[in-house]
Parts: structure tokens; C-alpha cells; sequence
């Protein structure tokens, strides 16, 4: 049996966790487990919003489990009764078939949230920003903007020195939100152009990019008073170049907060020196079907396919679709907001028969993981497919002088994997997993660009880490 | 030599498969000498995609070479590379000059007995290409030189030597890159000035590349051609070879202005896309350059290397150019145009 214990901040800092190890271990030797086949994993799940159980069990291929523990939660359960429960099978009811995890039902909830997400504020009483760490996005920083603009200044007055700036100077903010950060960035260059008197302004194009029409109107009025400086855009956040194709080599700066943390993702692991794919399955519990299926006066059966409905059509259809049922848009959130509070995944490991038979993307395979999931030991990693399609997807966009500058929760080193849980977790309505931060590093290095990971100077203490990308060589 | 002969420009398809091999090798998981096997292999089916594409000038893809500068400056003398180890084969060395290249060092840079390699491969005309003096000269730190064209002028003399070593070894149709000239427009003189040196009493057909960059099939630079004529001129060659098919053709109005009277290699294929241009569409950019060139002395070439294109998209470009080609043959055959 080999077993991995990862939060080994958490094993130093708490008592409870380090006191949960010898029952976890006594409730694994007590069960009918083959200890011979058996992997034994300690996470600290620091979210407290999770998909999780305490303790669950996954297939290693059809030969071996993984019985894994949330040292979180460990303290104060009946473990001997949770690995039993674990190990015993797949209760609960199922929302969708085994599937990679970027194709899991958990994504249209995600989705869900950014489209209705006016209608999830109202009934939460408080905007988004607030689920945020810190209760800000972190583009609003007015310092790190500054910083920013100073630097494009400095390129555009050296482009312009050698008569190679051209007439527009493209900007692009993907992931708008609100448009706080946006009205952040575009005062801030107001004033800071009026000072540097080159009246750059003037020939600024602000693209405001997302993919839901509606964060895009709301985020266009926070920055109406900049009139035609700013333009905005329906893009699919993780395919930019199908919206984008015309900004190729011109944009100087691709701005991008808390965007690729909030995009599907697959995980791929490595165990006793094979790749494995994590496959998972969303479902409710027992409990929780029964609470929920009473609450809003609907059948085990007829659960799912009215989950299936509020993710297609969103609660304000929902409700004026089935006024009985539902007798306004609030009443819809708050099934959604149940379903989604009570919505877990199970997981498996299904072995791949090579790392180019994987697919990270359209034209990405899973070649590149190579030098970091291949001897390596034992490691479990995010693909981060959505933010690396959005990733490369947007390289190409930089002008010669262009950089991307993102702020995001990234993994700085492969061995972080080894020492910390990164997802997913559940941030408000929508789903966080840390971003692969060496993965994007050695995709754009094979692309010709440099990629550095700075902590994010503007708030000491953040999870948040800056991503700059720029062309080398 | 056939009507509108189409070439390459160098470089080939560098298949996913052959990139990881490279880098291994880098990783000291194969060996030189096995990398050096497969490296023949994929030279002998590089040049048989582009002969059963119709090639008339083939190459031998420049499969053997990391990238555009590093094969030759780990070969020649005097260059030193601190550190050999690449995390990517692509990657550039760190390379530095601490002291004057030799004169007559006694080695080679063995150009020679890659030519002969593909020489014995076909019989096609043959064209071979190397990076030029100035280019080769960016990515070398030089604290030997007080001034800084001394060392593109080192580096001349010593492809000059190699340039007769091809000749003699049957090369007839020899091409010096320069894909880093656009960024440094002001320094065309010293870039023609070493390019002569090269080609100094070496009896082969020349030709001149200079293009935009293609380092990860993106340019390095943009801008236009204005910046080589008139100095270009000057240069001793006999063709050179530009980029069109990306850039647009507007550029075609300096080979008037100038009064160009050499040949013009004319990039039609753009090489920084996977899309695969229709026959009748490269047809179309002869045409327009038939407006300024006697199709006599134009040759017909992608804008640069192929490297990063998929073999499959490689081969499909060639063959559309080939097409596109025999179109604009045939036009010219029946009207009596040549």
C-alpha cells in the first residue's frame, strides 16, 4: 500500500490533521480492502464549497483503488463507517455518464452561473466579486494598472522612435466581468496619457472580450464615458482566435484576470509509472436528492431531467416555463443554487495507451505533458484544456512587442502538485481548479515565447500569481 | 533549365515525432550516432515528398539543423558554446567570440559531405542553402572584435571557404539566408558587403534570402523590402529570394523601381499558415509578378522553410505550388509568351 500525503503545510501547522492519520489508517485496515492494491491519499480540501465527500474511493483501472481522505474533515467523522461507505459502490443518483473531466456536467452549471449570473446575485443578495478572495478582482488594483501602462508607454515612445508604432494600439481584456477593471484601467490610462502627452489615448482600441452578450452590456456601460476607445466582443473564451482572427500581431497587451481558473480542465495522473486519465461522474446523494426532490415537489426521476432543463434553458425560463412548479426566476435559483450546493464527483482512473493517443486540444496532444507527468513518480496534474486553448489561441494575437499579463491562480512548479490540493472547488456558482502554470510555460516556450510567474505585488499574501508572456529570442 | 522552375527555400516539414527525437537526443536518451540514422532518414523522404510533389530544385530539408543558426555555429571555430545542454532542440545556443575566429582553421564545418549525402539521392537539381554572415553574427556575443562588422566579415570568409568546398563538391546552386537582415535595416551595406565575401571566386549559381523571420512560424519583424534596394544590388548573387505570398505582392513595384535584372525567387506559398492555397490562387500571384519579371528569370519557391508545417500540409503547399506552376506553364506555352 502506498500512500501520499500532500498537505504537508497543513501536517505541520494542524494537530487535527496529523491526529486524523493513525484512525484513517486503522478504518482502512479494518475494511475489506486488498491493502496489496490499495493507494491511500491525504488531500486539505481548502474549499469549503467542494464536490467532494470526506473520504471516496476511485478505480485504479479494474485492478487497484485509491481510497482518498479530506484531512479537513477527518476529525470529527466515523471513518471506519465512511470507507465502508466509500468502498461499497456508487450510491446516489447519477447526472451524467463517466467522462473526461472538462466534459463534465459541472461546466454547463459554471456556464449557467456567467449567463444567469444576475439572477444568482439578486438571490445571494451580493455580487460576485464579493465570492472573490479578498472580495475584489484582483484587475481592479489601480497600482498594478499603472504599472502596466507606464510599460506600454515605454514600448509605444521606443516603437515610435523607429517609426514602427502603427496607428492603433490594440488592447484586449478577456473575461470582462463586471467591467470594474476595465473602467479601472481606461481612468487610469486617461489621466497617466495627460501626463505623458503623447495623447496615445486617442489611438487606443480597448476590446472587451467574453462569451456571455450579457457580462459583455453590463461591463460596456461601466466604461460608456470612453465612447469609442472600447468595443465589445462575443468571444469564446477558450477558442479567442475564431472571433479574433484579426487582431493577429497587433495586440500589445492581452489582459486576463481569474479567467483561466474558471475553464474546463481535464487531470491526468501518474501512478506506479503508468498515465491514467481522471474520469469522472457527477451525482447527488441520496439525502440529497430526497431533500431537494421534496422541496421543489418533483420525483427522484423527474430530477434529473429538470436539472438537464434549468442548465439548457436557465431559471427565469425555468420558472415561466413551469409557473406551478416554480412560481418565479427566484424560486428557480434556488433549486439550481440546492442542486449545485449539493453536487458531487466521483472519480476513476481509466489508463491511456500513450500520451499522443490524449488530446489536450484541436491541435495539442498530450505529447507535451511528457516532461512533466514522465518520471516523475506518482503525480496527479490539471491539463487546464480551456485555459491552454485560450492560452495558445491568444499568443498569436501579440504584436512583436505585445505581452499577455494574467492574473490567476497558478501553480509556479510541478511539485506543488505533490504538496497541495488545486481544485476543483466551487467558488459561488462557479468552478475554480489552479491553473497548470509550468504546463502553459512549456507550451508557449515551444511556441517561442518566454513566460514568467511573479507573486502578485499588489495584494502580499494572495493566492494570485501574475503570468507575463512575451516573444524571445 | 525548365520554364517557372519551382524550388524550396530550405528547410523542411520537422515531423512532431522527429522534434521529440531531437530533444532526446538533448536528454542523452539516444545517441549521436543514432540520431544521426534517423536524421538521414527523414532527409531521404523529405526529398522524396518533394520530388513526387513535382519539385524541379530539391533539398535536403535542413533536418539535420536545430534551427537556423546553432548547426553552424557549433561548428565553427573560435565560437564558443559555454553550454550545450537545451532544454528544446529548437532553442538557440548561448554562443560568444572571445577572441578572433581563426583564418584557416583546418576543420570544416562538413556542409560539404551534407550536400554529397543528398547529392546521392536524386537527381534533381540540387539547391543548398546556410545562414549568412550577418544573421549568424546576432546570436553571437562578440568580445573579440573592436568593431562589430569585423566579426560578420570573419564569419564570411570562413562559409566563403566552406562555399568552395560545396562547389567542389558538385553544389550548383547555393543560398545564403539572412532571415535576421529585417530587423536591422540600417546595417543592409555591412549584410551585402559580407555577402559578397562569401560568394567571392566560389563558381556556383547564388542566391539571397531575406525574409521576415520564421522562428515558430511568426514573423520577427514586419515592414517591406524598401530597406535592401538599392544596396542589394551590389550583392553578388545571381537570384534573390523574397517572401510575397504573406506579405502581398506590393513589394513587386521595387524590382521595377530598381531595375532589378537578376533572377527573383518568388515566395508564393505563405509558410507561417496551415491553410493550403489553391493552385489557382498561387497561378494568380505569378501572373501579377509576370508584370514586372520576364518569366525567364523567375523562380518559383514557398516564402521560406517549411519546418513548422505538418508534413501533411507541407506536402499538400508543395503540390499546390507545382500546380499552380503548370498552370501559368501552360498559359505561357499556348500564348507564346516565353
Amino acid at each position: 500500500m502506498d500512500v501520499d500525503l500532500r498537505p504537508v503545510r497543513k501536517l505541520r501547522e494542524s494537530a487535527a490533521a496529523r491526529s486524523a492519520l493513525g484512525p484513517i489508517m486503522e478504518a482502512v485496515c479494518a475494511s475489506p480492502a486488498d491493502l496489496a492494491r490499495l493507494r491511500l491519499v491525504c488531500d486539505w480540501i481548502q474549499y469549503k464549497q467542494n464536490f467532494r465527500e470526506a473520504v471516496v474511493s476511485r478505480p485504479v483501472a479494474d485492478t487497484d483503488t485509491e481510497i482518498a481522505f479530506d484531512l479537513r474533515r477527518c476529525a470529527d467523522i466515523d471513518l471506519a463507517a465512511h470507507v465502508k461507505e466509500a468502498l461499497s459502490g456508487p450510491p446516489g443518483l447519477t447526472l451524467e455518464p463517466w467522462v473526461p473531466g472538462r466534459d463534465s456536467c459541472i461546466w454547463r452549471f459554471n456556464q449557467l452561473y456567467w449567463q444567469a449570473l444576475s439572477h444568482w446575485e439578486q438571490a445571494t443578495g451580493r455580487e460576485y466579486e464579493q465570492s472573490l478572495p479578498g472580495g475584489e478582482s484582483d484587475a481592479r488594483n489601480t497600482e498594478a494598472a499603472r504599472e502596466l501602462i507606464l510599460e506600454l508607454f515605454r514600448i509605444w515612445d521606443e516603437l515610435d522612435a523607429r517609426r514602427a508604432l502603427p496607428e492603433g494600439l490594440y488592447v484586449l481584456e478577456l473575461g470582462v466581468g463586471n467591467g470594474n477593471q476595465a473602467r479601472t484601467w481606461l481612468d487610469e490610462f486617461v489621466q497617466l496619457d495627460r501626463r505623458h502627452g503623447r495623447e496615445y489615448y486617442h489611438r487606443l482600441r480597448y476590446l472587451m472580450g467574453d462569451y456571455s452578450p450579457h457580462v459583455l452590456e453590463r461591463a460596456h456601460q461601466a466604461v460608456a464615458h470612453h465612447g469609442e476607445r472600447v468595443s465589445a466582443l462575443v468571444v469564446e473564451a477558450t477558442r479567442p482566435a475564431v472571433t479574433l482572427g484579426f487582431l493577429a500581431g497587433k495586440a500589445f497587451l492581452v489582459y486576463i484576470s481569474n479567467v483561466y481558473d474558471n475553464l474546463p480542465t481535464d487531470e491526468l495522473a501518474s501512478i506506479y509509472g503508468r498515465t491514467y486519465q481522471v474520469e469522472t461522474q457527477a451525482f447527488l446523494t441520496e439525502d440529497d436528492v430526497e431533500e431537494i426532490a421534496g422541496r421543489f415537489g418533483t420525483s427522484r426521476d423527474g430530477l434529473v431531467p429538470l436539472i438537464d432543463r434549468l442548465l439548457r434553458i436557465g431559471p427565469e425560463l425555468l420558472s415561466e416555463s413551469s409557473p406551478a412548479q416554480f412560481a418565479g426566476p427566484g424560486e428557480a435559483v434556488a433549486f439550481w443554487q440546492a442542486v449545485w450546493a449539493a453536487l458531487r464527483l466521483r472519480e476513476r482512473y481509466v489508463p491511456l495507451e500513450g500520451l499522443d493517443s490524449y488530446q489536450v486540444g484541436p491541435s495539442l496532444t498530450g505529447e507535451i505533458l511528457r516532461p512533466l507527468i514522465e518520471g516523475q513518480g506518482d503525480v496527479r496534474m490539471h491539463v487546464n484544456n480551456g485555459a491552454l486553448g485560450s492560452f495558445t489561441g491568444t499568443l498569436p494575437l501579440l504584436h512583436p512587442f505585445g505581452r499577455i499579463q494574467c492574473h490567476d491562480l497558478f501553480l509556479t512548479g510541478r511539485q506543488q502538485y505533490r504538496t497541495g490540493f488545486y481544485g476543483p472547488g466551487k467558488y459561488d456558482g462557479s468552478v475554480v481548479n489552479w491553473v497548470n502554470g509550468p504546463l502553459l510555460q512549456l507550451v508557449a516556450s515551444r511556441r517561442g515565447f518566454g513566460v514568467e510567474f511573479t507573486p502578485f505585488r499588489q495584494r502580499p499574501g494572495s493566492n494570485i500569481v501574475t503570468l507575463t508572456a512575451q516573444a524571445r529570442d | 533549365m525548365t520554364l517557372l522552375p519551382t524550388t524550396v527555400v530550405g528547410s523542411y516539414s520537422v515531423p512532431e515525432w522527429l522534434e521529440r527525437l531531437k530533444t532526446e537526443y538533448y536528454q542523452r536518451r539516444i545517441s549521436v550516432q543514432h540520431l544521426t540514422e534517423i536524421h538521414e532518414v527523414a532527409i531521404k523522404a523529405a526529398v522524396k515528398d518533394q520530388e513526387l510533389a513535382g519539385i524541379d530544385i530539391v533539398s535536403d530539408g535542413e533536418l539535420r539543423r536545430d534551427n537556423d543558426v546553432d548547426y553552424f555555429l557549433a561548428r565553427i571555430p573560435g565560437v564558443h558554446i559555454p553550454q550545450r545542454a537545451k532544454t528544446d532542440y529548437f532553442d538557440y545556443y548561448d554562443a560568444e567570440v572571445t577572441r578572433p575566429l581563426p583564418e584557416h582553421p583546418e576543420t570544416s564545418l562538413g556542409l560539404a559531405d551534407d550536400f554529397r549525402f543528398t547529392r546521392q539521392l536524386t537527381h534533381r537539381l540540387i539547391k543548398f542553402s546556410f545562414t549568412g554572415p550577418f544573421s549568424l553574427s546576432r546570436r553571437i556575443r562578440d568580445d573579440a572584435y573592436t568593431e562589430p562588422g569585423e566579426l560578420v566579415r570573419a564569419l564570411a570568409r570562413r562559409l566563403n571557404a566552406e562555399a568552395r568546398e560545396l562547389a567542389t563538391a558538385g553544389a550548383g546552386l547555393l543560398q545564403i539566408d539572412e532571415p535576421f537582415l529585417a530587423g536591422y535595416p540600417e546595417q543592409v551595406g555591412l549584410a551585402v558587403e559580407a555577402v559578397n565575401i562569401v560568394t567571392e571566386g566560389v563558381p556556383v549559381t547564388w542566391a539571397l534570402h531575406v525574409c521576415y523571420g520564421n522562428r515558430y512560424a511568426r514573423p520577427s519583424w514586419e515592414g517591406h523590402y524598401d530597406f535592401l534596394f538599392p544596396a542589394v544590388k551590389a550583392a553578388r548573387v545571381d537570384q534573390i529570394v523574397l517572401e510575397f505570398a504573406r506579405k502581398g505582392l506590393d513589394d513587386l513595384r521595387l524590382i521595377r523601381q530598381h531595375g532589378w535584372d537578376k533572377w527573383l525567387g518568388l515566395g508564393v506559398i505563405d509558410v507561417k499558415t496551415a491553410e493550403v492555397e489553391a493552385a489557382e490562387l498561387v497561378a494568380s500571384r505569378i501572373r501579377r509578378a509576370l508584370e514586372y519579371m520576364p518569366a525567364g528569370r523567375l523562380m518559383i519557391n514557398p516564402d521560406c522553410g517549411l519546418r513548422h508545417l505538418a508534413p501533411e500540409v507541407a506536402r499538400q503547399k508543395l503540390r499546390a505550388m507545382v500546380t499552380g506552376v503548370a498552370l501559368v506553364r501552360t498559359e505561357l506555352t499556348e500564348g507564346g509568351k516565353t
